[in-house]
């Protein structure tokens, strides 16, 4: 996992950016590409180089799924919430792996080295149901194969 | 034509035909979303390993798809005498080798993964595409590029065709570009069929400066993905489209709306942008025009309110994204409050042809009010998960049949949502309505981005219901309660239902909240109720089954159902019982039962012992039952 970043790397990450110019989402991506995450001390440190409150920024960061406000963890499963998986046994698919992992949508393991979330359809629905792992697809599966997916993902040191 | 602009063109057009007649074979393969998930990244790697190997002299070279989704990677080879080209379906890395070695060495057809030849000479195993069901009734113009082109190369879009357009745009003064768009009677291809001429007229009558075009890329429809398409395919339709907008309404700043989820979408329009502006195509003066526009890539970062234009602009701004009350319209204040048009991407992408071709050639392809093509994308219980584009006005049945392959093993269509999780769903019944934005209007749906859903009998109404108001609730900005509280209070209760706490009253509570979320501000929450609404009224039988009988007939309601052990001794039981995440199956002295309170319902032991499992009614049965008992 990256070092929380200090706070002269936030600024120098961050400096191109200007108030009032549409800087923030694009200074928030820059963030998060950069360090996996958005800290406190970010949503500060972009606050004062917007000229804005941290109130404002954290209010963009809590309202978008993409931020996060912790590190990701090591493999990600980002379940497909779309309508074809759905219909081929996606809302099974998600009980089962919720079950498997033990973590509810969103949670991540306390060793941080997996972590479940909830994905939006990406227009892959050939490829229905599916999840995607550090994001990429694995498709076509059954209920079964997504809990031997969630077994070895658990059970992987 | 403006000179720079025609030399610009000329140039492309030789070194185009150049390659063309290169003497080599050329070799492209689809590279977009769909076929990276299907294992392009890996084709495309093992045709470069390959053909080096098998010290074979090709042009290997990428585009984007030709629909066939469901079909990825598709491949196309063209003949060294540039005479003959001829598309693959399937071909996966492992099949790469015996691909090469059959086309390119053999100089032959491999039969068994064409798709067809898309020019030259068809043979009796390998007919011509345009023959092929998927491409019959097909009228491809916003598509007329894609898989022909490298949508990283702006100059193979200038050698078909591109920039012609604005070219002639260029000629003419804004109230004639206004007119020809309004002539051809384009419609806001997000499903609203706003006349996007009228949209520019606004844009172009307001007072203020800077004005700002936005391209919403936001394509947010879960099941849509034609905007991704285009944007992965032909990139620079969509920056000559904003382009001439800009002339029309004398906008000065442009920004393009990408959702997060689409990087691949970002990083070809980003790419796009910085070739226009190389070729001097964007920024200050373009082509020695005199106009100036800026175009700026921007990422969303996962909101489905920010597909709505208010929401959007106020994402852009920097703020949360939620929509506000119009007007004011964004074409009086938009944009840090300067006027603003937005379009879709599809809209935007017609703007070129109408002004190359001119509006009525243009609106001669549809016979139906709504003029021009359409694209559309199909899944769900089908067997064809693909892009088409085709003129307003076939029936939707035509559609499932010709475009989506049919049902998927040939079960009933139950149904199906004509655009997005606010459209509404419409029965079976209904497969005669045409796509054309009337039939649902009037039945108080609508025809949405393009992204067609298909389901079956195995999908229960009330869970589709629960999975649609949930994605609402979940999307809802909160601004209004009658949104925020009401989708959140629409799901409880058919969770409720779903579990067999079902009242009569409900159907009254979900009407309640059908009346008062239309009081939302946006469009989000005005809509959020129309799944509830129009499946209340096409499927309000299987909504007294779940309230009064308490039976859920595709056996999905989790509350409902229970999963039984019914043949002792199947082999495949103690596989069963191996996979359960919950060890819900008990064995004792090899009996098998499951243990209904630890069962989520997930259906895996199911899957692999379908003989021994089955699903019954849980609590009909009982009621069944004890009316029977009662009754002896």
């Amino acid at each position: 996992m990256p070092a929380e970043p200090t706070t002269q790397e936030l600024r120098a990450l961050v400096a191109e950016f200007e108030p009032e110019k549409g800087h923030v989402l694009p200074a928030l991506h820059k963030v998060q590409e950069q360090y996996g995450y958005i800290s406190r001390k970010a949503i500060e440190i972009v606050a004062r180089q917007l000229n804005t409150t941290p109130a404002l920024i954290y209010g963009a960061v809590s309202f978008y799924s993409d931020f996060r406000t912790h590190p990701p963890a090591a493999t990600e499963i980002s379940w497909c919430s779309g309508p074809a998986c759905r219909l081929l046994g996606g809302d099974r698919i998600r009980e089962a792996m919720q079950q498997t992992l033990e973590l509810p949508l969103g949670g991540q393991s306390g060793d941080h080295r997996y972590g479940l979330h909830l994905g939006q359809c990406n227009g892959t629905c050939s490829e229905a149901p599916q999840v995607w792992v550090n994001g990429k697809v694995t498709g076509n599966l059954t209920v079964a194969s997504a809990i031997r997916l969630a077994r070895e993902v658990k059970g992987a040191e | 034509m403006n000179a720079r602009l025609q030399s610009m063109i000329d140039a492309a057009r030789r070194e185009w035909d150049e390659s063309r007649v290169s003497g080599r074979e050329q070799i492209n393969v689809c590279m977009d979303t769909s076929s990276v998930a299907r294992g392009a990244n890996e084709t495309l790697a093992a045709l470069k390993t390959s053909a080096q190997r098998l010290g074979l002299k090709i042009d290997i070279g990428v585009t984007g798809t030709w629909g066939f989704c469901w079909m990825e990677p598709t491949v196309t080879v063209r003949s060294a005498a540039g005479t003959r080209t001829v598309l693959y379906a399937n071909v996966t890395a492992d099949r790469v080798e015996e691909f090469l070695q059959t086309t390119i060495v053999e100089q032959r057809d491999m039969a068994e993964l064409a798709l067809g030849v898309v020019e030259g000479n068809s043979t009796p195993e390998v007919p011509l595409l345009s023959d092929h069901p998927f491409m019959k009734g097909q009228i491809r113009r916003v598509m007329a590029n894609i898989g022909l082109i490298d949508p990283e190369n702006i100059d193979h879009y200038l050698a078909n065709s591109g920039y012609e357009g604005f070219g002639k745009a260029l000629e003419m003064d804004a109230e004639a570009i206004v007119k020809e768009m309004l002539d051809s009677g384009l419609g806001g291809r997000a499903g609203g069929g706003f006349p996007a001429g009228r949209k520019w007229d606004f844009l172009r009558n307001a007072t203020a400066e800077p004005r700002y075009l936005v391209c919403n890329a936001d394509e947010g429809d879960p099941g849509a993905w034609v905007n991704r398409v285009l944007m992965e395919g032909d990139p620079q339709l969509i920056i000559e489209g904003m382009l001439i907008a800009a002339l029309a309404a004398h906008a000065s700043i442009g920004y393009i709306y990408i959702r997060y989820e689409y990087p691949l979408c970002i990083e070809r329009m980003q790419k796009a942008v910085n070739q226009a502006y190389d070729r001097g195509l964007l920024g200050k003066d373009v082509l020695g025009s005199g106009l100036d526009f800026e175009l700026i890539v921007f990422k969303g970062a996962g909101s489905y309110v920010c597909g709505e234009e208010t929401g959007l602009i106020a994402s852009v701004d920097g703020y949360r994204g939620m929509p506000r009350i119009k007007p004011p319209f964004p074409a009086q204040a938009g944009l840090w409050n300067k006027p603003t048009n937005v379009n879709n991407v599809e809209s935007y992408a017609n703007a070129p042809m109408i002004m190359r071709n001119g509006a009525q050639w243009w609106t001669s392809v549809s016979t139906a009010k709504e003029k021009g093509t359409k694209m559309f994308t199909f899944s769900g219980n089908v067997n064809w998960a693909g892009c088409i584009e085709i003129p307003f006005g076939p029936t939707v049945r035509h559609a499932l049949e010709q475009w989506a392959g049919g049902m998927r093993d040939g079960r009933p269509c139950k149904g199906f949502q004509p655009g997005g999780p606010l459209s509404g769903v419409v029965s079976g019944n209904e497969l005669d309505l045409t796509l054309t934005l009337d039939p649902y209007r009037e039945r108080g749906l609508f025809l949405g981005g393009g992204g067609i859903v298909f389901f079956d009998d195995t999908a229960c109404t009330l869970d589709l219901c629960k999975y649609f108001l949930a994605f609402c609730e979940d999307e809802s900005c909160a601004r209004c309660t009658t949104c925020h509280g009401g989708t959140q209070r629409a799901v409880e209760i058919i969770r409720r239902i779903q579990q067999g706490g079902g009242r009569e009253a409900d159907i009254d509570n979900f009407e309640q909240l059908v009346r008062t979320l239309v009081w939302s501000n946006c469009f989000h929450g005005q809509f959020a109720m129309t799944t509830i609404k129009t499946a209340l009224k096409a499927f309000r039988d299987e909504w007294d089954e779940h309230i009064i009988e308490k039976r859920c007939r595709a056996g999905v309601c989790e509350g409902l159902i229970q999963y039984v052990v019914r043949s002792q001794g199947d082999t495949a039981l103690p596989a069963a019982k191996e996979i359960c995440p919950t060890g819900a199956i008990v064995e004792e002295r090899g009996t098998y039962s499951i243990d209904d309170g630890l069962c989520i319902r997930c259906g895996a032991c199911k899957e692999l012992a379908p003989a021994a499992i089955e699903i019954r009614d849980r609590i009909a049965r009982r009621v069944a039952a004890g009316a029977a008992a009662g009754g002896a």
